[in-house]
């Protein structure tokens, strides 16, 4: 796997924050404009925030939710934030633990004090959007592996069908289907799942694009 | 803690007076320059730069201020306790520090007290406190431009050598991403402790590896000696160094040129808002000021002009705003332009940097720059480097994996 690479500039970025509290936020908002990042900040409407999460680019914008405000703001994520779809860093006011606990739910991956202190800002924004990316990059490769796991039994299956048909033993049938499987920029996996399908006797050459329904070997 | 006392008991400046006579208002301005200590040389140009504009723009100003000049001796923990000394005694407005661990240092104690620094260095970049403001070079006034001027003379591959410390790591890094984006090459990048100057095996280095060009971020007495151990190899070896493998550096002055010595001062490209041979009237009376003034030096650097022109900006800031309360003299400095030694210069409102004009200059037998690249405008101040950086940070290395 390769690992995200790191964000280090800011500039064309729109960060939304959530707030009731302009005056702690001043500095936040004048640091923001100096990284080259503008700031909007959605109504607050019956304690409900004027956001359509589902329209959000993660490539581009960062949401700030104050963890003061009373929960319930429409924005509430899955219970270990796997549902924030753009990075979430949190204004902290009280430090009380259910406070912090419903910016965790959010997705919050960094968080500045209120009033929030213009020095901390790169520092939170930076540690924000790159946990943000190594999170997604790790749920990636978690859905990735979870898909392979599955996947175990076709390559028993198939080393097991190439021994008795080519006549070798279980380590030279998997290295066979495993050269076979990078040459056709496949996961073992899939190549396998495709060689039992074709119900074919030698291991043979995929095209790429052969499977579209599949994931490419990218690791 | 002492208070004001002390801090007037190390003054050695005088009570500029002016203009105005009594009726005139007055205020006292905090000077912290360590004229002692490790990097004693250029901190003292600073002060003398401060000092000279004191004097001048104070008759013109219609206003009397009074310099209270503390020395910290180069040692972090009296930064702090000085600057604490100075803002409780009632002063509101400090022009100093040198080094960005110095201006870290102090900058809580500003915060705290509301009260205003008045930076005057080229610094590293990657900060903008509120109650600070930069009179000196931002990052993007030192890097791009020599970058330019190197890669168009054919020079794409580089070899670092800098002090162990931030402003040589931040620097480095900032070369080696503008390089490789535009297919340039660093072939080596090498630190040593401050105040090293064992620095053969680094020069065997480099002419093994022979680079277009070295990248020096070394500084003080580890510079100076590198770059007679580099001059005194190639000569050796006839090798015609500033053609064959030209040094830039981004913070070499003119005092420095003069600490490296006679053998080794010619030929080194350097990257600067201000040099002192600048052929501007505004700099030939500045230079004749500062050398009538201080006849036994040290010489004028770029960083003496910067604190010559925050001390001016200040002065004009508060005869403007007619008091030196912190929020109505940052709101006032935003309005001037100063016609400073190095041509026009102002203060960005949004990031409180100053807008100056990059050059280059090469150094000569005299231990001074003549100029052979200049911006032709003052340049936007960038401290994040938000226009130049790449969005993502480069990888160090490739991420390969062994297959069969």
């Amino acid at each position: 796997m390769t690992a995200p690479r790191l964000l280090q500039n800011f500039k064309g970025s729109r960060a939304l924050i959530v707030t009731t509290n302009r005056v702690a936020v001043e500095a936040l908002e004048s640091t923001l404009a100096k990284l080259g990042v503008v700031s909007e900040f959605p109504e607050i409407r019956d304690g409900r925030a004027e956001l359509d999460l589902a329209q959000l680019d993660p490539d581009r914008d960062i949401l700030f939710v104050d963890g003061d405000l009373h929960e319930g703001l429409g924005l509430e994520g899955g219970p270990d934030g796997r549902l924030s779809a753009v990075p979430v860093i949190g204004l902290v006011g009280v430090e009380a633990p259910s406070r912090l606990k419903s910016l965790v739910q959010l997705g919050a991956t960094s968080f500045l004090r209120k009033p929030v202190h213009g020095s901390a800002v790169y520092m939170a924004l930076f540690l924000g959007v790159n946990q943000f990316l190594l999170r997604g990059a790790l749920r990636a490769r978690i859905e990735d592996m979870e898909r392979r796991r599955h996947g175990r039994r076709f390559v028993i299956k198939a080393i097991i069908r190439l021994m008795s048909h080519a006549g070798i033993d279980d380590d030279a049938a998997y290295d066979l289907l495993r050269r076979e499987s990078m040459r056709s920029r496949l996961s073992l996996e899939d190549y396998c799942e495709e060689y039992l399908r074709r119900g074919a006797n030698e291991p043979m050459r995929l095209a790429q694009g052969e499977m579209p329904e599949k994931r490419a070997n990218r690791d | 803690m002492v208070g004001g006392t002390e801090a007037r008991d190390h003054s050695i400046g005088g009570f500029f007076c002016f203009g105005r006579g009594m009726s005139a208002k007055h205020y006292r301005i905090g000077v912290m320059f360590s004229t002692t200590g490790s990097y004693n040389v250029v901190a003292r140009s600073m002060l003398n730069g401060a000092l000279l504009a004191f004097g001048e723009a104070a008759a013109e100003s219609g206003i009397t201020v009074e310099p209270v000049v503390v020395n910290p001796n180069g040692e972090l923990a009296r930064y702090a306790e000085l600057s604490q000394q100075l803002i409780t005694s009632g002063i509101r407005h400090v022009v100093g520090c040198y080094t960005s661990s110095s201006r870290k240092e102090v900058i809580p104690c500003f915060e705290k007290h509301d009260a205003l620094l008045w930076y005057p260095s080229h610094y590293e970049g990657f900060e903008s406190s509120a109650n600070v403001i930069y009179t000196g070079a931002s990052p993007n006034h030192h890097v791009a431009l020599l970058v330019d001027h190197l890669l168009s003379s054919g020079r794409r591959r580089a070899v670092c050598v800098g002090s162990n410390y931030i402003w040589a790591w931040e620097n480095n890094r900032i070369l080696r991403e503008a390089l490789m984006t535009r297919r340039g090459q660093v072939l080596a990048e090498r630190y040593f402790a401050i105040g090293d100057i064992e620095l053969q095996q680094v020069v065997d280095e480099i002419l093994e590896l022979r680079p277009d060009f070295v990248f020096n971020t070394l500084i003080g007495t580890s510079a100076y000696s590198f770059f007679r151990l580099l001059r005194a190899a190639c000569v050796a070896r006839g090798i015609d160094q500033p053609k064959q493998i030209p040094v830039a550096s981004c913070s070499l002055s003119e005092p420095e040129l003069e600490e490296i010595g006679a053998e080794a001062v010619d030929g080194h490209l350097s990257s600067s808002v201000y040099f002192s041979s600048l052929a501007t009237p505004a700099n030939t009376t500045f230079t004749e000021g500062y050398r009538t003034a201080y006849p036994h030096g040290p010489v004028v650097s770029a960083d003496a002009e910067a604190s010559y022109n925050a001390v001016t900006l200040l002065i004009q800031s508060l005869a403007d705003a007619g008091t030196d309360e912190v929020h109505s003299v940052k709101a006032a400095v935003t309005r001037q332009r100063l016609a400073a030694p190095q041509g026009d210069v102002w203060i960005d409102p949004q990031t409180l940097h100053a807008w100056l004009t990059p050059r280059i200059g090469r150094s000569t037998r005299d231990a001074r720059f003549e100029v052979i690249v200049e911006s032709a405008v003052p340049t936007r101040p960038d401290p994040y480097l938000v226009q130049s950086s790449p969005r993502y940070a480069l990888a160090r290395t490739p991420e390969l994996k062994v297959v069969k």
